[in-house]
Formats: C-alpha cells, structure tokens, sequence
C-alpha cells in the first residue's frame, strides 16, 4: 500500500497564467502527471493520483481582475481565497454563496472544481449557479474561455457547467467570474441543546418555519470545535438572514417552534453569527490526526433518520465513534468516524467502509489524513452516466496529464 | 423499407406525418422558415424516441427534436431535413415530490401549465419566458430560456436537477445533479438539442411567494429608464423583475391589449418584487426614491391582481402586437452589463435613426438582457439591408460594451456565424471537443451553434428570403 503521506517534493507554483500554461504544455508533452491543487483544504476528497505527479498549485494567482459593483458581477484569479474574495465584496454588502470549510485557505478554483455544495443552497442555490465566465488551461496548455461577464448568457455551451465539479480533470481553473448578491443585511444564529427525545419534533418544526433558514444543522459531537459545548448532546444550529423586522419575526416563530417542541433554551448569536455558522462548516472536513475519516451521505431530509441511525449502528458494530452533522435543509449527512488511535481505526475503517457502502452505495469520504485512506471505496457508486464522462475525459486530457485517477470512476 | 415506412412501423401510423401539408409547418419556428423534414415524429415514450433516432441512423438521416417552435433563431427547424420529433405528445408530468420542491416531466409540457398544476401544493415552476403559454419545458431546456422573473430567481438552468437522454445513437441515459461526476446537466441544458434529446426532466420547484407587489413608473425616454434600473441594482436591490417598454412598444400594447400602460411616456418601467410581507413597505420606498432621483414622471404601485396580471400580459405580449406596426419585425437578444444599459441603448438608437429604421424597445432591464424589434416589411430589399446593417452594428457595440450575442433565445442557425465575435478559435475548439463526444457524426440537430464550415445553407430567416 502506497503511503498517502509520500511528498512529492516536486511543487510548482506559477505566477502568470502564461506560466502555468507552459508548465502545463511541458508536462503533457513528457507524458508526466500534474496533481492540481489550490489551498489544499479538500486534500481529503478523491483518490490519490495513478501517477505520480509534480503537484500544480494555483494559489499565487489571486488577482482581482474586474470588479464593478454596480453590475453585481466580478472576476478573479482561481487562487484568491474565500475568505479575500468574501472580504472584497463586503465593503459593497455583496457576496457570492460559497460556502465551503477553511475559507482562509481554501481557493476559489479549489472550491469549484471540488463541487463543494454548502448548508445555504437549498435557499441561494449552488455555486455553479453563480459562475457566469471561466477561463481554463486544458492539459495542452491551451487557454480556453467560456461564458463572459453577464447574467444570462447561451452564446455556445455553458462549458462553465463542466469545469465546476470536475475535479481538475478536464482543465485546470485559473480564473472565474461570478454574478453576486446583495447581502442580507443581518445574521443571527440559534443554537439549541437537543435532548434525543426532542430531536425529531425539533427538526419536524425547523421544516415547518414560514422564514426559512438559511441553515439548519444538527451537530452530534465534535467537541468544542463548533459552538464550544462539549457535545454529549445533540444541538441544533440554524442561521436566519435578511433584514431586521424579517429577523425579528423569524427569531419569534423560532423561540416557539423549538419551545413547542420541548427543546429547552436558545442560546442567540448577533455579532459572529456568521464566523459560528462558518465553523459548523469547517468542522465537516475536521480531522482527528490519522484516527478518523468523514464520509457525506446525500439524500433527502425525509430520510435523513434513517441514514443517521444506519451510520452509527454501524460504527457501534465496527468498534469505532461516530459523529454527525446533518444538514436538514438539503438532507446532508457528514460522519466523522474515529478509533481510539491510529492503529485501531486503521484496522476496522475498512470493514466499517464496505458495511456503510453496502446500505449507501453513494456514501462519499470528504475528509481524513489517514493512509488508509487511500483504500476505501471514497466516491461511492459511480454516476448512471459516468461511460459519457469517461468519453470527455478521453477528449480534453488524452493523455491522462491532470488529476488522472483522483476522480470517479477512474478518471 | 423507407424511412417512412420503417417507422410507421415502429410507432403506428398515427405518430408519423409524412403528407407534405403536415410536414410544412414544420419547415417554421417564431422567426425562420427553412426546408420541410423528410418526416415527423410523435412519439409517445422515451422508448419511442429511441426507436425514432435508431431508425434515423440507420436511414441515414438527421434529427430535429422540437418542443412548440416558438423559437427566434431556427433552432428547432431542420437544416439538412432529416426527421423532426415533435414531442407535442409526451406533455405530462410524471412525477411530483411537494416535500422535496421536485417534479418530473415530460419535455413536451407546455411551461405555464407546469406552474398551474402545482399552484394548488403552494409551489410554482420560476423560469418564465414571455412565451410561456406555449412553449415547452424540453425546448426551454433546450434554449435555457429565461423571462421576467430570471433577474432574482435565475434561468432554466438553475431548476433543472436532471436529465433523461436519448443520445446520438439512440441509447438512453440519465443525468443528476445528485450524482458525483461531472455537470452533464448543465451542459445539455442550452446545447439546443445538439448533445442529446431530452425525454424527461426533472425540475426544481419554489414555494409561492407570501407576498408580491407591482410597481409601474414612466420616463421621459429610455435612457431615464435604464439609469434607474442601473441606479436600483447599484444599491443592493435586486427586485423580482425589472422590465422596461419604450413608446413604441406601449403605444402597440395598449392597442392591442389595453394593458393599461401610460401611453404619454416615452418609456415604462415594470417593477415586481415577490418576498416577505415584512419587506414590503421599505423595498417600495426605495424603489420609488430612486426611480424619482432619475426623473419618473409617474408612480404607481398596482391595487388588484387583474391590474397586475393585465400589466403582465401586456408586457409579454409586447412582440406579438408590434404586428399592427409592421408586417416583419427583428429581434436581438443582446445581453450587456447592468450599468451599460444606457450606453446600449443610445447605440441602439443611433443604428436605427441611421439606417432609418423604426425600433422598439422591449427587454429585460435588471439582466441587462435587450430585445431591440427592428420594424420593417421583407418585400422592400432595401429595408431587409437596413436591418441587417443595423443588427451587425448593434451586436458589435454591444459586444464592445462587455456583453454578449444572447442572452436567452440561443444561437440556433440564425446567430452561429457570429459566435467568433465573442469567442476565440481555442474557445470554440473546447465546445467542439463535447460535441465530439456526444454527437462525432453529426446527426443531432446539425448546422446549429457553431459557425459553418463548408455547409448547406438551407435556412434563411424570413427576413433574408
């Protein structure tokens, strides 16, 4: 088993655009892999490249190319982070829905070309949404163009669609013009303890909320690195956005959905509202050292119990914790499995991988920095349509030069 | 056996058309007419499609997929004949999923109807294009039609979740936004039928709003119109729909409709903001305010739901009763940035006024989507070069302004040529290379989208006869 922790020492980072195109150009024509990678933040999505590879890092092409605010469009370079872009577009109250773990580090071009799909996107919709204009560089080295810098766009294919999500593997993102909102101009987070009994009448009155919350979050564990309780019990997350009498009627109805409810006091965050929702967030990729792995389980809210009971009688069988995260707006679950040391979860991860794949062929692995990472089904049953896929990869990347094996399905 | 024949018997007489009467019609969308198919398919099923187009290789013969041809750019009518598959027959909706806010349907359901069907659960379907009454989920998928209501809400292909195909040699596949794996969704939607034929969707729905208000203000002329549209979005308000009329246009649908538009503005803008009761009162004063910063010489905010629904149909009528102006019109869909809006107008206007053409305005402001309708009468030569010289002009300025050649009716056969103005040769190449995976011999509504090579030129809009 090849170790995940081996270095490649081999790490370019280049500067310009033309830069990374020859490099690009150059690697194709030797035939050698490049591993793409932006701030590395989802290193735990994927498997590890079929070749070894120098590794491509973008993240030094950050420039903000256009912003004109008046247009609620900007563009910028693939590396810029979350975080910049998040900070550059709030001196106008903007911002576009982006909601992916360690937004300090993470790339915008990282963040597209993982699919990262936030806790928001029930009510923003998701990123590929608001990606109005890409530019790419294809394992040639050519650069490529697509869309432009306008809100309804057909002229030719939405080639935009296929970069997001793709993993590095049809082209290399290195920048992306995006449409933005205005922001709501409040944020107020609840976070409730949730007694085991409550649970399922909370999340039942949370669906019924006539003000629908930008997030609803059912944390079970990660001790302290959410909302700072030590996590025994389950509790409950939500995030309200708008403007201030929206807030305040919301705030009402929620006091009393959760009350009927049984569910005992809430604690009310004004100011960090967001900085505590972005923690929710990180937390669904945190590690344990080389002791855990989290998995994503998709599907509705209506069989979100289902899957979270399936997870933990599981994990109880294999000998190893489990922790949850359940998005119940989308019907996301994030698992976080972890033994008591390494070498214990390194034995059983295995066994508890296949039994959860087993029941949920789909189940994604969104974190871990074990080795043993490398040997687990960590993209689930590929999609109906992944023949086709295969076909485009074979078209953009002939030779295999980006990413190759780290995707579904081989790719 | 002919092809003809060979698919009578694969679908029954009843789901063929080959009389030249029948197949004459389809020789037409909303702004083309091209040669008659050879044929035209009904069918009834996914399976019957696939049949169709396996029948169709094997005959050799391209396939045009069709939803209700209210297309404006011959996107649905066939370039090299071949067969036509109408999906006027496969118009049901499979499937609906209130809890999860889902449906699926067949492509051939007329896109109003969708909405009306789910109205009674509190949802509705958003995308709206002014020709919703007739056309076509599978043809605004197609299209990636967007309306009114795309400014806040987004176009078609924000409230697709999936796909059923059948592909190029008639074998089916599904595509979901739920799988892992590349957005083959978002690719098909707006490939205008020349990646795969879609047989069914699934769509995103939305809850019906709590509250929804209509607001009229008029204008000394467009550009007052526009700059407050711009002014508006600038300060962080982003409305429902924000649609603009020029005198023209209102003074045809108010002749024609009644709608109830002020006919003494030399523009009007169409204001509808759905939300939360709580936001009301404050979004309108604002609104208000800027739209007086900017010179309204009227306000008013629609008391009824017939005021409002009458506005509606007036505006999305607009097209349809330029007809008592003149006997051909012209339509573009150039989309430019929000704070460009006035300077494309002005560039509108100056082409029209030299070429001496008569041109209304009608569009969808908050996108920066215009619809310049050139106005003039194809027997007259001399006003067909008008309006081609015009069309170039305001495509270019319009480019050079940060826009682009559509924004929502496609490319089709009508605009391919001028796909170069925006895109580079390596751009073009890149979408080449999915065609090439999805459609290598061609046979999916071909001479659609990408400039001509060495080509049949058998469409010609009915401007250019």
């Amino acid at each position: 088993m090849r170790s995940e922790t081996t270095i490649n020492t081999n790490r370019i980072v280049p500067k310009t655009v033309p830069q990374l195109q020859t490099f690009v150009r150059e690697a194709n024509e030797r035939g050698s892999a490049l591993r793409i990678e932006g701030g590395n933040t989802l290193r735990g999505m994927g498997k590890p490249l079929s070749r070894e590879g120098a590794t491509l890092c973008t993240t030094a092409l950050r420039a903000v190319h256009t912003y004109t605010f008046a247009d609620l469009t900007v563009s910028v370079g693939a590396g810029i982070t979350l975080r910049a872009l998040r900070s550059l577009l709030a001196e106008h109250d903007q911002f576009v829905p982006l909601d992916a773990p360690r937004a300090q580090h993470a790339t915008v071009g990282g963040t597209l070309a993982a699919g990262w799909l936030g806790p928001r996107r029930h009510l923003f919709g998701r990123p590929r949404d608001y990606v109005i204009g890409t530019h790419i560089v294809l394992a040639d080295g050519t650069l490529a163009a697509a869309g432009g810098m306008v809100v309804k766009n057909v002229t030719g294919y939405d080639m935009s669609k296929l970069y997001v999500g793709s993993f590095g593997t049809l082209g290399i993102l290195v920048s992306a013009n995006f449409k933005t909102l205005p922001a709501p101009p409040c944020a107020r987070v609840f976070i409730a303890k949730l007694p085991e009994e409550t649970r399922l009448r909370a999340t039942a009155a949370v669906a019924r909320l006539e003000v629908t919350p930008s997030a609803a979050l059912w944390i079970y564990g990660f001790k302290k690195s959410v909302d700072g309780e030590d996590g025994i019990d389950g509790r409950i997350l939500l995030l309200l956005e708008g403007s201030s009498p929206l807030i305040e009627r919301a705030t009402r109805d929620v006091r009393s959905a959760l009350g009927r409810a049984g569910v005992p006091e809430t604690q009310v965050i004004d100011t960090g509202a967001l900085q505590a929702y972005d923690r929710a967030v990180d937390a669904c990729v945190a590690t344990i050292g080389e002791r855990s792995v989290t998995f994503r389980l998709s599907g509705t809210p209506q069989d979100s119990e289902a899957r979270v009971r399936a997870v933990y009688v599981i994990a109880r069988k294999h000998e190893l914790a489990a922790e949850s995260i359940l998005d119940l707006m989308n019907g996301d679950l994030f698992a976080r499995v972890s033994g008591k040391d390494a070498r214990a979860f390194s034995q059983r991860i295995e066994g508890l991988d296949d039994a959860l794949h087993d029941v949920f062929p789909k189940t994604m692995l969104v974190a871990g920095d074990s080795p043993i990472r490398s040997a687990l089904n960590v993209w689930g049953e590929p999609a109906a349509a992944i023949a086709q896929m295969r076909a485009l990869k074979a078209a953009f990347d002939p030779k295999g030069t980006l990413n190759p094996g780290r995707f579904v399905g081989g790719i | 056996m002919t092809l003809q024949q060979r698919l009578i018997e694969a679908l029954g007489q009843d789901a063929v058309k080959t009389a030249p009467e029948d197949l004459a019609v389809y020789a037409f969308d909303a702004y083309s007419q091209a040669q008659p198919p050879s044929v035209v398919v009904l069918p009834s099923s996914t399976r019957e499609v696939a049949a169709t187009v396996k029948i169709a290789n094997d005959c050799g013969e391209p396939i045009v997929p069709r939803g209700a041809g209210t297309g404006l750019c011959g996107g649905a009518v066939p370039a090299k004949g071949g067969v036509v598959i109408s999906f006027a027959r496969m118009n049901r909706m499979l499937n609906l999923d209130v809890p999860n806010k889902r449906a699926r349907v067949q492509p051939g359901l007329i896109n109003l109807e969708l909405s009306q069907q789910i109205h009674s659960s509190g949802l509705f379907y958003a995308p709206d294009p002014s020709s919703q009454k007739v056309s076509t989920i599978g043809g605004n998928c197609a299209t990636n039609a967007g309306g009114p209501h795309c400014l806040s809400y987004g176009t078609t292909v924000n409230h697709v979740l999936g796909l059923e195909i059948v592909d190029h040699e008639g074998e089916v596949f599904t595509t979901s936004l739920d799988e892992v794996g590349y957005d083959l969704t978002g690719a098909l939607v707006g490939s205008e039928g020349t990646l795969g034929i879609i047989c069914a969707a699934d769509v995103r729905l939305m809850n019906l709003p709590e509250s929804v208000r209509v607001w009229l203000a008029s204008f000394a002329d467009v550009e007052a119109a526009s700059e407050t549209v711009s002014a508006i979005i600038a300060s962080g308000i982003v409305p429902t729909a924000l649609e603009i009329m020029d005198d023209v246009i209102v003074a045809a649908v108010e002749a024609a409709y009644g709608a109830g538009y002020p006919t003494d503005a030399g523009a009007v803008l169409l204001v509808e903001h759905a939300g939360f009761h709580d936001d009301m009162d404050e979004r309108e004063r604002a609104i208000e305010r800027i739209a007086h910063e900017h010179g309204a010489l009227s306000w008013r905010a629609a008391k009824t739901q017939r005021e409002c629904d009458a506005l509606w149909a007036g505006r999305k009528g607009a097209a349809g009763a330029t007809g008592r102006i003149a006997p051909n019109y012209y339509i573009q869909d150039v989309c430019v940035p929000r704070s460009k809006l006035p300077h494309a107008l002005a560039c509108v206007g100056q082409s029209a006024r030299a070429h001496g053409l008569k041109v209304g305005n009608v569009f969808h402001a908050g996108d920066g989507n215009l619809h310049p309708l050139m106005m003039y009468d194809k027997r007259d030569s001399k006003q067909v070069a008008a309006v081609i010289g015009a069309g170039n002009e305001i495509l270019q300025a319009c480019i050079d302004l940060g826009g682009t050649i559509s924004g929502e009716h496609g490319i089709g056969y009508e605009k391919r040529d001028t796909l170069s103005l925006v895109f580079s040769a390596n751009d073009l190449a890149t979408m080449a290379k999915v065609r090439g995976v999805f459609d290598p011999r061609g046979v999916l509504n071909p001479e659609k989208i990408f400039p001509a090579g060495v080509g049949c030129a058998e469409v010609r809009p009915a401007a250019l006869q």
